[in-house]
């Protein structure tokens, strides 16, 4: 054998056997509570005593929560709606939907999730897909998510990529045709 | 000299001789309308999987089965130069000025892409349509772009292997 | 030995395939001396990791990779179900599926570069092994 492809052989294991020693700690697939997918921990928590849980069924967050969401810096506006929901999962739980800002758009949206476990109620933040899941039949009327989120959502992105295929489609013209023929 | 007005298209200048055969022209005869009728139905993504770069995609393959079937020469016919400068910027075109037309309709009120300025709704009569009509656009215009630029691609790197063949068939001639 | 086979090799097996399938294509870009064979490992290697990240966004509940459904919402067909959008149905992460399909178009317009280039290498060097274009290269220099 020559030397490259030796020393590209012996690579090549050494970086396969650094893979399969960080695949050992990724969790298996289809997480059932998959953080991507539901919401993200805050590790915000406080203790669940009755006069908490009465204001959160009331539909008013009691204010030692407040203090500490806006103590991170998350925000909570003025004009909050809270619901129970998760219920259908067999979660215990109250969603807090906060008015979004935005122009020509339905506003209300899902955006804290409290859940009541083990005696202390924790804060969780819903993640962007679960909007999308949920409000693309009614705001667009198409029921196609992937095609709407490229279009819509995310239509920068889309923007910038078409650039990239003109991009390559001029650039082979210039390395190819030379003055005069082709 | 140039004739004013009509200029050479350079699939005329040099002709590439191609064999045909028979099973293959009959069967490409067949088969391309429905494949070019295919991709208009994946370009329109709303209603199942697909979207703008698939079916653009399967349209440049439609373009591809005839320069099998009938030799590069017909092919540079039916796709000729100035076409592809018109349809790649085309596409580009419709999407970035649907971003522009939301700026200006709503009179420098909305950002960039915002869908939801247009005053669809006043012509239509449901404010959802804004999203099906809007990615109609949208996705119209990208499937053109990609068209055109990789039937562009496939013919420069066609065309530049005849010549290379042509090339070292005289000097092996010689 | 038999639960931790299970738990590490057969629960993970998208990680594994995913791996292999990324050391092929980059074994294939150092070692080989032709250009073309580069070309391709290039777009294994692509492929590796478009798969690795879409099998990223399954999620199920209750059970061991089962009942995910694509992200098109179902029922809102009129000749399924009668029009009425169902409750209840699991839909995999969409967001995967947009980045990918970027991804993917410009892992094409990367390739359809790479072979022009190689055209005009062929043409320069009138070979396209890799050891003869740096011997070529090498007489080329001696004074």
């Amino acid at each position: 054998m020559k030397a490259i492809t030796a020393s590209a052989l012996l690579f090549v294991i050494l970086l396969g056997a650094l893979f399969i020693y960080v695949a050992e700690d990724i969790p298996a697939f289809g997480d059932p509570y998959s953080p991507a997918n539901r919401w993200v921990n805050l590790s915000i928590g406080i203790d669940a005593r009755n006069h908490v849980l009465e204001s959160l069924n009331e539909g008013v967050v009691p204010d030692a929560l407040v203090s500490e969401i806006k103590n991170r810096g998350l925000p909570l506006p003025e004009g909050y709606k809270v619901e129970r929901g998760g219920e259908e999962e067999g979660w215990k739980g109250w969603d807090i939907l906060i008015p979004k800002g935005e122009m020509f758009y339905p506003n209300l949206e899902k955006y804290y999730f409290i859940m009541n476990e083990g005696n202390r109620l924790w804060v969780y933040r819903y993640s962007v897909p679960v909007r999308w899941e949920e409000r693309c039949e009614e705001e667009m009327d198409l029921p196609n998510m992937v095609t709407a989120g490229l279009a819509d959502y995310r239509g920068y992105d889309t923007l910038g990529e078409t650039t990239v295929i003109f991009t390559a489609g001029v650039s082979v013209i210039l390395l190819l045709r030379r003055r005069g023929k082709l | 000299m140039r004739v004013r007005g009509k200029s050479k298209e350079h699939g005329q200048e040099h002709k590439y001789k191609h064999k045909r055969d028979v099973i293959v022209t009959t069967i490409a005869r067949l088969m391309i309308p429905f494949i070019q009728m295919y991709a208009l139905y994946v370009m329109v993504g709303t209603e199942g999987a697909g979207g703008g770069f698939q079916g653009g995609v399967v349209f440049a393959a439609s373009f591809v089965l005839f320069v099998t079937a009938f030799g590069i020469t017909k092919g540079r016919g039916r796709f000729p130069e100035s076409w592809n400068a018109a349809l790649s910027s085309l596409g580009l075109y419709f999407y970035a000025g649907i971003g522009l037309l939301c700026i200006i309709l709503s009179l420098f009120g909305a950002q960039y892409l915002n869908y939801g300025a247009l005053p669809l709704w006043e012509i239509i009569g449901r404010p959802e349509t804004r999203g099906l009509m809007i990615t109609f656009v949208v996705e119209v215009g990208i499937a053109i772009t990609v068209m055109a630029v990789f039937t562009s691609i496939f013919f420069d790197l066609a065309w530049k292997g005849e010549e290379d063949k042509e090339d070292n068939k005289e000097e092996g001639g010689e | 030995m038999m639960e931790w086979l299970i738990a590490e090799v057969f629960a993970k097996y998208n990680y594994w395939v995913s791996i292999v399938l990324m050391l092929i294509g980059f074994y294939a870009m150092i070692a080989k001396d032709n250009l073309m064979k580069k070309i391709i490992g290039l777009n294994i290697f692509q492929t590796a990791i478009i798969l690795f990240f879409i099998s990223l966004g399954d999620v199920s509940i209750g059970g061991w990779g089962g009942g995910v459904t694509e992200p098109i919402v179902k029922g809102a067909l009129p000749w399924e179900t009668g029009g009425i959008v169902e409750h209840g149905v699991v839909y995999a992460n969409p967001l995967p599926h947009v980045l990918m399909l970027t991804a993917i178009v410009v892992g094409a317009a990367t390739t359809a570069v790479a072979l022009a280039l190689v055209i005009r290498i062929h043409e320069a060097y009138g070979t396209i092994e890799e050891s003869e274009i740096i011997e070529k290269e090498q007489e080329r220099e001696l004074p």
